[in-house]
């Protein structure tokens, strides 16, 4: 290991890498890895647009909607839902190969999407109850991750404006925090905008306070589950029609559109 | 409190048979109605022989029957069954499929599974689905009577499963208008009709915990229609509403009040 990667992982967190195969493993050892600059200016700069349109129109239209585990008097914290319906980019960040790839090396294949949506820290805001993602799963857990979040970060993630916070080693715990837990040390979660974060579902994490006057940071969470699981959203009555329509093949799958054993109709895939 | 009793045993033994819900008249209109279903099933072009479920073409398969006849949308909400559910699941709960086997003379076993260890990884602690099947023919040994294994819902992890587990299987036996409700961890098969005339006909109500995938899609194979007649508490049953898998996460709300 050479220098960086000891002062790294000294701190608990792993080295930003592009290399798919040490991203696995950074996922087996840390619970996550950063992958650095995927996003080209451009494809970022339309992402982000999308999102901040979408966001700045629930908002004016008293569209938002709190999430369970944010706290209540957070007013400037926002959350996004559904992207899928809200413009087609936001498929490409769904589909994106190496986040994909990573998934699966994750949880395996089909994988179901429970989700996509942003959580966008405002000033004084954003700080969130600590939390596993898999906590809808009763304990004892199964050996492995049940779930894994691409976190896509749409602005620079830095500590001062509430990059996402987890607790190292936490995912080896195999189990939700306790009560007494909440306030275990965490700490940030720094990537450049347009980077990527891949958390498998034990990762004890929370958005972190975003302590700047000025400046919102958005990032968008693309939640994956084994296919057993209920999706977050429900597809089936909230999707763009258009973008079921325009579906890859992998995208079926992900939607629970074509699918095995679960979610049939007629005995039959629905696509 | 026979129900009662019904449903500690149920918790013991992850099992139990309530006898006469339905009269002996009121199964055998049941038992009319999903032959009829069944027809109207293949007029729609869905197969309900053969559909590689099975080992061979003696068992008649009818899906959606929640669609097909109001009489089946009555018994999948039946109070005692609701009751029994909740009982093993809580009240947080999805119906996740009710569907017919009619297991003709002939008709083979399946392989021996628990409905929960085909789905999720171990280990299996806790009920997380339930099976509550409507006999609408009496059921013994000869006419492929569902059989299982005795206490093997405690079976937590596949390690656990006897040597020669099949061996250990014994039959339900049941009257023509029971219900046998079965925890999701017990491992069972269905049995092989070596009757020469008699027809064997159950309808499986499945239900999982809310945060599992159901088996059926009711947002994608339920018509508008059906939907329609439906109250505000089956719509919830069935999930075709917004209600998601995060409401575990509903304890951390009262932490809301810390500043």
């Amino acid at each position: 290991m050479d220098t960086i990667a000891a002062d790294h992982a000294r701190m608990g967190r792993p080295i930003p890498t592009q290399d798919p195969v040490q991203a696995q493993k950074d996922i087996k050892a840390f619970g996550l890895c950063i992958v650095p600059y995927v996003l080209a200016a451009d494809k970022l700069a339309r992402v982000r647009d999308a999102l901040y349109r979408a966001a700045d129109e629930d908002r004016a239209r008293g569209w938002e909607q709190k999430f369970r585990f944010d706290y209540a008097h957070d007013d400037t914290n926002q959350r996004v839902w559904n992207l899928l319906s809200r413009d087609p980019v936001f498929a490409d960040l769904v589909e994106h190969a190496l986040a994909l790839d990573l998934v699966k090396s994750v949880i395996g294949w089909p994988a179901l999407l429970g989700n996509i949506s942003a959580n966008i820290t405002g000033p004084g805001g954003g700080e969130m109850v600590l939390h596993a993602d898999q906590i809808f799963v009763p304990e004892p857990w199964p050996a492995n991750p049940q779930g894994v979040n691409v976190a896509w970060c749409i602005d620079d993630f830095t500590d001062e404006n509430g990059a996402t916070r987890f607790v190292p080693g936490s995912h080896l715990r195999n189990r939700s925090p306790a009560a007494d837990e909440a306030a275990t040390a965490s700490i940030p979660l720094e990537a450049p905008a347009g980077s990527f974060i891949v958390m498998e579902s034990r990762v004890w994490h929370k958005t972190g306070r975003n302590r700047t006057k000025h400046r919102r940071r958005a990032g968008i969470f693309a939640w994956y589950t084994r296919p057993i699981y209920r999706q977050q959203e429900n597809w089936f009555l909230s999707l763009n029609p258009a973008t079921r329509q325009f579906a890859s093949d992998t995208m079926l799958v992900l939607l629970g559109y074509r699918t095995e054993g679960l979610g049939l109709v007629n005995g039959k895939s629905p696509a | 409190m026979e129900l009662e009793a019904k449903k500690r045993q149920l918790l013991e033994d992850g099992w139990c048979v309530v006898p006469e819900i339905l009269t002996r008249p009121e199964a055998n209109r049941v038992r009319e109605r999903l032959w009829q279903a069944a027809d109207e099933s293949e007029r729609r072009g869905i197969s309900t022989r053969q559909i590689g479920l099975d080992p061979n073409e003696h068992n008649v398969r009818v899906f959606n029957l929640l669609e097909l006849d109001a009489i089946f949308r009555e018994l999948i909400r039946h109070p005692l069954a609701i009751d029994l559910v909740t009982a093993l699941l809580g009240p947080d709960f999805l119906i996740s499929n009710f569907t017919a086997n009619i297991a003709l003379p002939g008709s083979q076993s399946m392989k021996l599974h628990s409905d929960q260890g085909i789905v999720v990884p171990e280990p299996w602690f806790h009920p997380w689905s339930i099976n509550v099947i409507w006999c609408l023919d009496d059921i013994d040994t000869e006419n492929g009577a569902t059989r299982y294994i005795p206490g093997s819902h405690k079976i937590r992890w596949k390690s656990e499963l006897p040597e020669n587990a099949i061996g250990k299987a014994v039959p339900f036996e049941a009257q023509a208008g029971s219900i046998v409700v079965m925890d999701g961890r017990i491992w069972h098969t269905s049995g092989a009709n070596v009757s020469k005339s008699r027809e064997r006909a159950l309808l499986f109500g499945y239900y999982s915990r809310s945060f599992i995938r159901p088996q059926q899609n009711w947002n994608a194979c339920l018509s508008e229609e059906t939907v329609a007649s439906f109250s505000s508490q089956m719509g919830a049953w069935l999930g075709l509403d917004a209600r998601a898998n995060v409401k575990l996460a509903e304890p951390l709300r009262s932490r809301d009040a810390i500043p």
